[in-house]
């Protein structure tokens, strides 16, 4: 496999033999879908354009409005006891002193999604699109700084060559406010990945809880300000309170380019043994991560009807590059950890300039057998 | 009220495990010792496999090792080296495991080399590695544990664990699901069942799940819808409580392990009274050849003939 190994997504560009029974039928049968490049994803984190104080009790007002208004607003909640990013009913269900679960990608990459159904009658076979048009307007609330940052690294794969109507539909109706850290873990390390617990990149609105109550708000995109400024009754000038403590991870900045540097050369090393023999190859770390973004396709239903369905996969899993001939040349879980190593700290680096990992410390605390991809990076860096 | 859980043996009986993995591997009895490590994050621990003497150092025991090390030795973790006899430091919980594998013929008593663990209980899933043990934050498993000293190891460090009596989270849960209509508690199922993501870490640290293949891996025919959606998630835990049965001793592992908390050994602990009730079977005390769901004997329980 050699430098081509990869997400699906680059295996299918460089290996187009290297197929799944389901990738294969999914070329087989799929539309080709054609989207236009979406100008609104560019996000130009530069500064903030515009600057106002909400009170917490106009917040929730905000939050009732938008809710009223039909549009569908994203925020941590409780689902039977687990905080996760879902649509609230009303306000008084926003919960933000947690950090949910999950990341908040499923807003625009859902768990699993339908992108197509299908009936057959006799000889006539009718397919029927999903239309994205009728994705609801989405305001995405409460996002800590390491989920909304994941975001714009998203952006990149899935608008790259081919373009995700499903996430760039959704991307383009999702207005994200972005809210301050004040509280870390030793499993949090986005400092250590160049971002912060007050970092606005992917925000559109970012909110700072300050002294006194309230949150300090600033704008950084055209969605943030027509925010503001349709419902400007509930903001107020800025006042001078001071910011409340924020959260300091204890993680130390990694050097990435030498991390990168060792990983360019060591595809090969029995370092990966070591890291990864206790991986049970389980999923868990790429489905609370906000930037892993592999999917799956199958059809299910029956030979009459059924449908077509998008959702989560990882390559932490033995059945990922299980190939139709019966050969799987991840034959050994150390092979499936060092391509999740190698996609968040070389792959996508070489393809986009971007670090797939914000450092929200998710599969450190939820990994199964304690794998600690901080301590990780951290050993790399070291060698 | 919550009661702290004296784990101060802890120091002790990982100097005695260190003692005793440097003795075998150095005198060449084992090939390789599966244990805990510590890790980067305070208070953390790691499972970890040490094939050299020096390395007998690293083992430590706390109240942060709370995997089941049996997984790794099933046929399913191929990364393990399987050959010669292995060390494995083992609780007693972590035992009837073992005992369970020997008796479906997928480990052989004289290939392990049984470090037992003298164990007053380890943490629950979630909380933060440094926590003190205490009735709150131990894990709902150990509240009813009956094993707290390994019987029929090689070798268990001679300190005493000290466990008082505490409150048994899933006897009370059973009853109070037991005592609900089946409309009530399929709906309690229903929104559990919701959450699940179908990363399938239940079924990758169960030591029972050792199938090469999984049944819902497998896709002609696709017996189990694999996105998580109802049909799918509600069919996968069914399949897996019911290939438990008669099987799991409670390891509890799927339940610590599931990130959307969903409180899967409810499931196997069901199943667990139903054949205590039927049968009079517990697994996971005597190697048996075959459990009560796959034998026959004429004082089996007719009553479902109708």
């Amino acid at each position: 496999m050699g430098k081509t190994e990869g997400c699906k997504g680059l295996t299918k560009k460089y290996l187009p033999l290297v197929l799944t029974p389901k990738e294969f039928k999914f070329l087989f049968f799929s539309k080709v879908f054609v989207s236009s490049v979406l100008s609104v994803l560019s996000v130009a984190n530069k500064g903030f354009r515009m600057q106002k104080y909400i009170t917490e009790q106009n917040l929730n007002t905000l939050l009732d409005k938008l809710i009223a208004e039909g549009k569908r607003v994203v925020a941590p909640r409780m689902n039977a006891g687990t905080p996760l990013y879902e649509p609230l009913k009303n306000s008084g269900e926003i919960i933000i002193d947690q950090l949910p679960r999950r990341s908040g990608k499923e807003a625009f990459f859902p768990l699993c999604e339908d992108i197509m159904s299908y009936t057959k009658e006799g000889q006539k076979v009718e397919l029927k699109d999903i239309d994205p048009s009728r994705f609801p307007e989405t305001v995405l609330v409460g996002v800590r700084p390491c989920d909304a940052a994941a975001i714009p690294v998203l952006d990149a794969v899935f608008s790259w060559d081919y373009k995700d109507e499903f996430f760039l539909e959704r991307r383009k109706k999702t207005t994200i406010v972005g809210l301050a850290c004040t509280k870390a873990d030793d499993a949090c390390f986005c400092t250590a990945v160049g971002l912060s617990p007050s970092d606005t990149k992917g925000s559109d609105l970012f909110l700072t809880p300050l002294e006194g109550g309230g949150y300090a708000c600033e704008t950084f995109s055209d969605k943030g300000e027509t925010l503001i400024n349709s419902h400007a009754g509930l903001f107020s000038e800025p006042n001078n309170a001071k910011t409340v403590a924020l959260a300091e991870p204890g993680t130390e900045a990694f050097d990435l380019q030498k991390v990168k540097a060792w990983l360019d050369e060591h595809f090969e090393d029995p370092a990966w043994d070591s890291i990864a023999t206790r991986c049970v190859g389980c999923g868990a770390c790429a489905f609370v991560c906000p930037a892993c973004h592999c999917f799956d396709i199958v059809d299910e239903g029956t030979e009459k009807s059924g449908k077509r369905r998008k959702n989560w996969d990882a390559c932490g899993f033995w059945k990922f590059t299980h190939h139709a001939s019966g050969h799987n040349p991840r034959d050994q879980q150390p092979k499936r950890y060092r391509n999740r190593i190698m996609h968040k700290f070389k792959y996508y680096d070489d393809k986009f300039g971007q670090t797939l990992c914000t450092g929200c410390g998710r599969c450190i605390r939820l990994c199964p057998v304690g794998i600690d991809i901080a301590a990780i990076v951290e050993e790399i860096s070291k060698k | 009220m919550t009661q702290t859980i004296d784990t101060t043996i802890y120091a002790a009986v990982s100097e005695a495990i260190q003692a005793e993995a440097k003795r075998i591997l150095t005198a060449g009895e084992v090939t390789a010792v599966v244990g805990y490590a510590a890790a980067r994050r305070k208070g953390s621990a790691q499972p970890i496999v040490i094939t050299s003497a020096v390395d007998a150092q690293k083992l430590i025991f706390t109240p942060a090792c709370v995997n089941n090390l049996a997984v790794y030795l099933t046929k399913a973790k191929k990364e393990i080296p399987k050959s010669g006899r292995i060390g494995i430091v083992v609780k007693g919980c972590d035992l009837k495991a073992l005992v369970g594998l020997m008796g479906e013929s997928q480990l052989k008593r004289e290939q392990l080399y049984l470090i037992g663990v003298p164990c007053a209980g380890v943490l629950a899933s979630t909380i933060q590695p440094d926590t003190g043990l205490t009735s709150d934050s131990i894990a709902p498993k150990c509240l009813e544990c009956d094993a707290h000293l390994p019987q029929g190891c090689d070798f268990v460090p001679t300190q005493t664990p000290v466990s008082p009596e505490l409150e048994k989270k899933y006897a009370a849960e059973i009853a109070r699901l037991e005592a609900l209509t089946p409309q009530e508690r399929w709906a309690y199922w229903k929104e559990q069942f919701s959450k699940c993501i179908k990363c399938y870490a239940c079924r990758q640290v169960c030591p029972f799940c050792f199938c090469e293949q999984c049944l819902c891996d497998r896709n002609k025919p696709q017996m189990v819808d694999t996105t998580p959606r109802p049909a799918g998630n509600t069919a996968w835990h069914i399949v897996r409580a019911m290939h438990l049965a008669g099987r799991c001793a409670g390891c509890a592992e799927c339940e610590r392990v599931c990130p959307m908390d969903i409180p899967l050994n409810l499931l196997n602990r069901k199943m667990a009274k139903e054949l205590k009730e039927l049968y009079d079977y517990e697994a996971g005390f005597q190697v048996n050849d075959k459990g009560p769901l796959n034998s026959y004997t004429e004082k089996d329980d007719q009553s479902f003939i109708k």
